[in-house]
């Protein structure tokens, strides 16, 4: 065999590898969504059939257009999510541009809080903001959650925009200051444009954290109507214990908003996270 | 700039060098009001409450308080409290042998996979993509995925295993005391195979191509390569990742809560879910606080040895 067969085979080979693992990681994502599509007794069926012999959509109907609770429960997560998403973008970008590109004292001191930040344990604040908020009568309110995730998100985002604002050239600055830009209206007209990128990294992934939110939910809301999705499934799993199918249904689609980041957005966000774990 | 500032002669009204000075001053200033927003809300809702946090784990804080604010001081009896519970020393336990049970697997299944989708394969780039999903989906999606798959009758998992032979009767996943832990730690391995897999990934693509160019000049194979080369120069890497790994796999909580809510009996409850009990349904916030903040001093022990570990490593 020469060389060049050799390099084939091997290429061959390790594709055969990688396509498994792909298979093999993404089996549960598969599982689920053709759990939902089974009626009750193919689900319990043994052996289990890995295509479903008949699809069956009841499974979406009974919770998506006869019962309107999820839909409530999706329409508060979208709240949240986005509630999450601003205020994040909003604290987010100053800070990061500021610790990028100004003139500040304290840069190190800054950078390290916000990495010492995110080893914070979720318990350790839900504790003291349930406190907080129950005195200040804030509690059970969308407000209260979407303050508190963004004490995660927020350092998050900062340490993800800020390789992007440094990336940019300084000339572009320079040029806005003399065509009579102050600070301000250079970040926002010219800074923020092109940063785009970085942004929109820092929005679905704020956006997804904020849909993807449980503990500070269980915290801080008890009102059944306040819920958001995930405690709405949560819920579920209490309460119909086997009925396997609805909650296959339900996860399918508080799943949906992260595939369709993932279909549009792919490589903002492995980047986004990447970064933001390892700062830069 | 200060000094040019001040040594300008006061001259008489004149908007010129008044406009100067204010220009300088925004220059001075004006940077610091970009930090302000950030820094302003981290105080209030981040720094004030981990703050009264501390204070509540030497207080006693329970459901009356919360009304009337009275939290009389007890010193160390919340400490003393939870560290004499049977059931935190368990957690304790529960939780380190969770963490390392996750950090072996994830590790090791997320460096052949960065070293495998570090090849020039077709499709690589799709590839690492899917399995990224892994990651991002909502932790209580994949919770209720693997409380289905794992099912003792009619699980997936179990059907698997059976018919390559693996086991002949079913294994109780999540509901046998001595096995749930593994049911929860599969779950959480299988989330956190990207995290490892993309930041190693990145790691590898960082190590200069000379070096193994270099090293089959030199006839060494596969192997010696990956021990010899790969290996060393990815010991940063490595730290790092495990680092963040085990602080992030300490803090799971709602993975543990939503498949078997710490049971049963206890066998499955970490840390973090004994203080969410201890806290929020036996409303003792004080005894809660205490746990919290014993988390947290674990964490900072464990991050100073990785900074001079890593410290060292630069160094040398």
């Amino acid at each position: 065999m020469n060389y060049a067969t050799r390099k084939g085979w091997q290429t061959t080979l390790l594709t055969i590898v990688g396509l498994f693992c792909t298979a093999t990681m993404i089996f549960p994502l598969y599982w689920v969504i053709i759990s939902s599509l089974k009626n009750t007794t193919e689900l319990f069926r043994s052996p289990p059939t890995f295509i479903p012999l008949q699809v069956d959509w009841s499974s979406y109907i009974t919770n998506f257009v006869q019962n309107q609770d999820i839909l409530h429960y999706m329409f508060n997560s979208l709240q949240i999510a986005l509630g999450t998403m601003i205020l994040s973008l909003l604290l987010a970008a100053p800070i990061a541009y500021g610790l990028a590109r100004l003139p500040v004292r304290g840069k190190n001191i800054f950078l390290l809080a916000f990495l010492i930040v995110q080893m914070f344990p979720s318990i350790m604040l839900a504790l003291p903001l349930f406190v907080m908020f129950s005195r200040i009568g804030l509690i059970n309110s969308l407000l209260a959650v979407i303050l508190a995730v963004t004490t995660r998100t927020l350092p998050f985002a900062a340490l993800i925009l800020r390789p992007f604002f440094l990336s940019l050239p300084r000339e572009l600055e320079e040029a806005a200051f003399i065509d009579g830009c102050n600070l301000w209206s250079a970040f926002y007209r010219i800074i923020l444009p092109l940063s785009r990128p970085g942004v929109v990294t820092v929005a679905v992934l704020t956006f997804l954290m904020g849909w993807s939110d449980f503990l500070f939910p269980l915290a801080l809301i008890s009102d059944d109507t306040k819920r958001p999705l995930t405690l709405g499934l949560y819920k579920f799993i209490s309460e119909y214990g086997t009925r396997w199918n609805d909650l296959m249904a339900v996860s399918v689609v508080a799943a949906i908003p992260i595939i369709l980041a993932f279909i549009f957005a792919q490589k903002y966000i492995t980047a986004g996270l990447v970064a933001g774990a390892v700062k830069e | 700039m200060s000094a040019t500032a001040t040594t300008t002669p006061r001259m008489p009204k004149t908007s010129p060098v008044k406009s100067r000075q204010r220009r300088l001053f925004s220059r001075r200033i004006g940077p610091y009001f970009f930090l302000l927003p950030a820094t302003l809300f981290l105080l209030i809702f981040l720094v004030y409450p981990v703050c009264t946090m501390l204070l509540f784990s030497f207080e006693q804080v329970n459901i009356g308080s919360l009304l009337t604010g009275i939290t009389p001081f007890v010193g160390l009896d919340n400490y003393r409290t939870v560290l004499t519970d049977a059931a935190f020393i368990s957690s304790i336990k529960v939780s380190l042998l969770f963490t390392l049970g996750c950090l072996v697997f994830q590790f090791c299944i997320g460096f052949l996979l960065a070293l495998l989708f570090n090849t020039r394969i077709p499709l690589v780039g799709t590839m690492r993509g899917l399995i990224m999903v892994a990651w991002m989906l909502p932790i209580v999606v994949s919770g209720t995925i693997f409380k289905w798959m794992l099912q003792s009758d009619a699980g997936v998992i179990n059907y698997g295993l059976q018919s390559v032979g693996l086991i002949h009767t079913s294994i109780h996943w999540l509901s046998d005391p001595r096995i749930a832990l593994w049911g929860v730690i599969i779950a959480n391995i299988w989330i956190g195979i990207p995290f490892n897999m993309s930041l190693l990934l990145a790691g590898l693509q960082g190590i200069p191509g000379v070096l193994y160019e270099a090293a089959v000049v030199d006839g060494a194979n596969v192997f010696r390569r990956f021990f010899h080369l790969t290996l060393p120069l990815m010991r940063s890497t490595s730290l790092t990742v495990l680092m963040l790994g085990f602080i992030y796999t300490l803090n799971v909580f709602d993975l543990i809560y939503i498949m078997t809510g710490g049971g049963p009996v206890n066998a499955t409850e970490v840390m973090p879910l004994y203080a969410y009990r201890i806290a929020f349904t036996q409303f003792d916030l004080g005894s809660g606080s205490a746990v919290a903040t014993l988390m947290f001093l674990l964490l900072m022990v464990v991050s100073t040895i990785y900074l001079f570990l890593i410290r060292r490593e630069e160094v040398a």
